[in-house]
């Protein structure tokens, strides 16, 4: 088994690269894991009764070989890349699978993945798309379904002490990784968009209680850095699942910094903690259920809806945003658009990539990508 | 040249029927758009809705006109006119793999809004300029999402509503009661919109007859849709592709009962005189999940050339069997139930059939119920909702029926960008030799 850095930046980017490593050497050891997708799973309850929270990926621009058995070649790629990798064996350290009802892909995916990968634990959970007050009685149900069963699967209890200590646990990552990204705010940031994707693919791979730690040793780190001493065009990056480095190393390879994001993988998953003065199912599904995902429908106009962006460019003085959507993703292609329309309202321009989860368009990123900040430095002159 | 005419397809697109009642559709949709239009002038609320979303016996209660806009995109497609409005989104921004429906309805609203006008020529005279967008989460992603990207064209009010399926392995009796609260919510959410949107207040007897009429609407077309059993098939999918139409766009009306208990009518009287589709019926087909290809409903005429019948059907599927229990006086209550039961009907016989996925399980009972000798399904580049477990579904099925002839036929659901006639044809072709072979090895 290949040996993993223990301490900081080094350790996160080799649990990058080696996902699955920690996690496998975790469920040899007895623990028992939990697969997940999505930014919408509250993984708060596996914390709660020792079970590890372990967030499915692909691999961008690994080929499709069993999956295209058993899914459509015109179904998100992501999903099949997740679905091939497991079909590979390459998820068999998993105890479980939840899926949620977050968009069409994932809800049809759960029958599929049960049928033919049959894992120990698994279930569905109904994310609702509305956010009525009814909604969040609904999901804090739906959370409490979830629990129910899994504390049957482990044949133990969750107390609602367990789950607050649970939650106070992942609250604290995301106190550690806004502070990481508050890093990112100086020009040139102190830490870059490549290492931040390190951090979080390996905070989703490992124990929160470790993530923790590797946090703390990453802010230690990062401030310790001496700034560099040229300036970089600032960019954000705005779309779903970006669970590998390759098109933000592209960007900063150009000679840009990706300083902030509004991803799925990325600030989505943690920018709002659950509130702890409330019942801990409560808490989970009113800040679950407010991620700002395009999947989950938010009433208003695109300037109230998008408010949040113009906060991030604002805040982290963005000089320009790349939109990137994951082709057959109908959410984010129908938000597209309007979200264009607010960004540039904003003064500021737009690169709108579509992807199929592969690296063959890494030549054709790079140009874009050229041509993009040109454009923002000739705007600047 | 007259209004009728101008709309008609540049070329003939649809397929043959076999029943007098599908021969009225036409004249239907074309008094429906009608309708809709004379109801804007007179200035009564009209609202672009989903078909499936349990509202509308709420929205005729309340003396809301409902304007169908997927079926429109449909409309546009056997027209051959949708083209025009999927290059007006695309132009607008919008994924040429966006759903198809979205395109058209999404650049037929932004052509619009760039006219202040009625888009020219729109096939039978265009859908009104709503008053109300209500979507919905049944069925896929676009169905409440296609209205909220509208808001970048109009100002119009928009109730998007939660309509819930519940997971195929859940322990239903469990998550029952809070399903149902959370749907019954939903609905009470909308009444509350549309009282304040049309100034009037909800009348609940109203609602609750207009309920127990759509059941015996529903009634009457299951009656007619367990004749289809018999052999020789009585009607095919070609005719189901229209004869929904009343259902699930003018559920309300009064017409639509009489309608399904004319088509019940018609259906026993050829199935009592042994009237099949076509005179020697060899084999027998299912139409599998996939929404059809209605830019060339024709094609599916092509498989009766060899004898084929398509029998029965997994797209636009007719309710399940819903019993009013006497003890609810809520109607409110009454459709939340519904639709929860409605909704995991599927789930629970598959469950109960040791784990078989609910799309597989509707396909399973088909084969059996209908006597079936190969499935069709159409994988719609468009449309990945209907299309994702295709592969899955005729797993599930060679488990069941091993050797089953199973085709998928690749076009769109209203690109006709997407479809080669010719490729079509010679998949057909190869499709009917296997299941000629089937066939023969089942005697």
């Amino acid at each position: 088994m290949a040996k993993i850095a223990l301490r900081g930046l080094t350790r996160a980017h080799d649990l990058y690269e080696l996902r699955g490593e920690r996690a496998k050497e975790l469920a040899k050891r007895g623990r028992k894991l939990i697969g997940y997708f999505c930014s919408y799973t509250p993984v708060e309850l596996f914390t709660a009764l020792d079970l590890v929270p372990y967030r499915i990926q692909g691999k961008v621009g690994k080929p499709v070989e069993k999956a295209g058995q058993y899914l459509e070649s015109i179904v998100c790629p992501y999903v099949r890349s997740c679905f091939d990798i497991a079909l590979s064996g390459e998820y068999d350290f998993l105890s479980g699978a939840v899926i949620p009802h977050t968009c069409d892909a994932m809800h049809r995916l759960y029958d599929i993945w049960v049928y033919y990968l049959k894992p120990p634990f698994s279930q569905s959970l109904y994310v609702p798309h509305m956010t009525h007050p009814a909604s969040y009685d609904f999901f804090a149900k739906e959370i409490e379904y979830l629990l129910r069963n899994l504390e049957l699967f482990v044949e133990r209890t969750a107390s609602e002490e367990d789950l607050l200590q649970a939650i106070k646990l992942h609250n604290r990552s995301r106190v550690l990784l806004r502070e990481l990204y508050e890093m990112r705010k100086s020009s040139p940031p102190l830490i870059s968009g490549t290492e931040i994707i390190w951090a979080l693919v390996a905070g989703m791979t490992i124990p929160v209680q470790e993530f923790n730690e590797l946090l703390e040793e990453t802010i230690e780190e990062v401030r310790s850095r001496k700034p560099e001493s040229y300036s970089r065009t600032r960019l954000l990056i705005s779309g779903s699942e970006v669970d590998d480095d390759d098109l933000i190393r592209v960007i900063e390879e150009s000679g840009a910094a990706v300083v902030m994001d509004d991803l799925c993988t990325g600030s989505r998953s943690f920018w709002q903690d659950v509130d702890t003065s409330k019942e801990a199912v409560a808490g989970l599904a009113e800040r679950y259920l407010d991620i700002p995902c395009p999947r989950t429908y938010r009433p208003g106009k695109a300037a109230q809806r998008f408010s949040y962006l113009g906060d991030f460019i604002r805040d982290w003085n963005v000089q320009g945003v790349v939109l990137y959507t994951i082709r057959f993703c109908d959410t984010y292609q129908l938000d597209a658009p309007e979200m264009k329309d607010y960004i540039q309202s904003l003064g500021l321009p737009v690169l709108y990539l579509e992807d199929a989860y592969t690296t063959t368009p890494v030549g054709q990123w790079k140009t874009r990508v050229e041509a993009f900040l040109e454009t923002i430095e000739s705007r600047r002159e | 040249m007259a209004e009728e005419t101008k709309t008609e397809p540049k070329q003939k697109t649809s397929s043959a029927k076999s029943t007098e009642s599908a021969g009225k559709i036409r004249h239907i949709v074309k008094r429906m758009y009608k309708k809709a239009q004379q109801a804007k002038e007179e200035k009564r609320k009209v609202a672009y809705c989903m078909v499936m979303c349990n509202y509308e016996e709420i929205l005729e209660a309340m003396d809301v006109v409902q304007v169908y806009t997927e079926n429109y995109a449909g409309l546009c497609a056997v027209k051959r006119e949708a083209e025009q409005y999927m290059k007006k989104a695309q132009a607008e921004g919008y994924s040429d793999v966006l759903c198809g429906y979205a395109q058209v309805g999404i650049g037929f609203d932004a052509w619009r809004h760039e006219l202040g006008a009625m888009p020219p020529d729109a096939p039978d005279g265009g859908m009104p300029d709503p008053d109300m967008l209500l979507g919905c989460s049944m069925g896929c992603d676009p169905r409440w999402k296609w209205y909220q990207a509208l808001g970048r064209y109009k100002d119009t009010p928009i109730y998007n509503m939660e309509v819930l399926m519940p997971p195929s392995d859940a322990d239903f009796d469990a998550i029952r009661p809070y399903y149902v609260r959370y749907m019954a919510e939903e609905l009470r959410g909308l009444i509350a919109f549309l009282e304040k949107l049309t100034g009037k207040k909800m009348d609940y007897d109203l609602l609750m007859s207009i309920v127990k009429q759509v059941e015996e609407t529903r009634l009457w077309w299951r009656k007619a849709y367990d004749l289809r059993k018999a052999i020789p098939a009585p009607m095919s999918t070609q005719d189901h592709f229209v004869l929904f139409v009343p259902h699930h766009m003018l559920l309300t009306d009064t017409m639509t009962l009489d309608f399904y208990k004319g088509l019940y009518q018609e259906l026993k009287e050829r199935v009592d005189n042994k009237i099949g589709v076509i005179d020697d019926e060899k084999y027998r087909l299912l139409w599998g999940v996939g929404i059809p290809p209605w830019h060339s409903m024709y094609i599916l005429d092509y498989f009766q050339t060899f004898g084929a019948v398509f029998a029965a059907e997994t797209a636009y599927m007719i309710p399940e069997p819903f019993d009013i229990p006497p003890d609810i006086t809520d109607p409110v209550e009454l459709i939340a139930l519904r639709a929860f039961e409605r909704n995991s009907a599927l789930q629970r016989r598959g469950k109960e059939a040791g784990g078989v996925p609910p799309l597989a399980q509707a396909h399973l009972e088909r084969i059996r119920d209908f006597n079936i000798d190969g499935v069709v399904m159409h994988v719609t580049r468009s449309c990945r909702a209907a299309t994702m477990g295709q592969i899955h579904t005729r797993n599930v099925i060679r488990d069941c029926y091993p050797r089953m002839p199973v085709m998928f036929m690749e076009s769109d659901i209203v690109d006709v960008e997407t479809y080669s006639e010719a490729e079509t044809k010679n998949q057909i072709d190869a499709f009917m030799e296997m299941i000629e072979a089937y066939k023969k090895s089942q005697k």
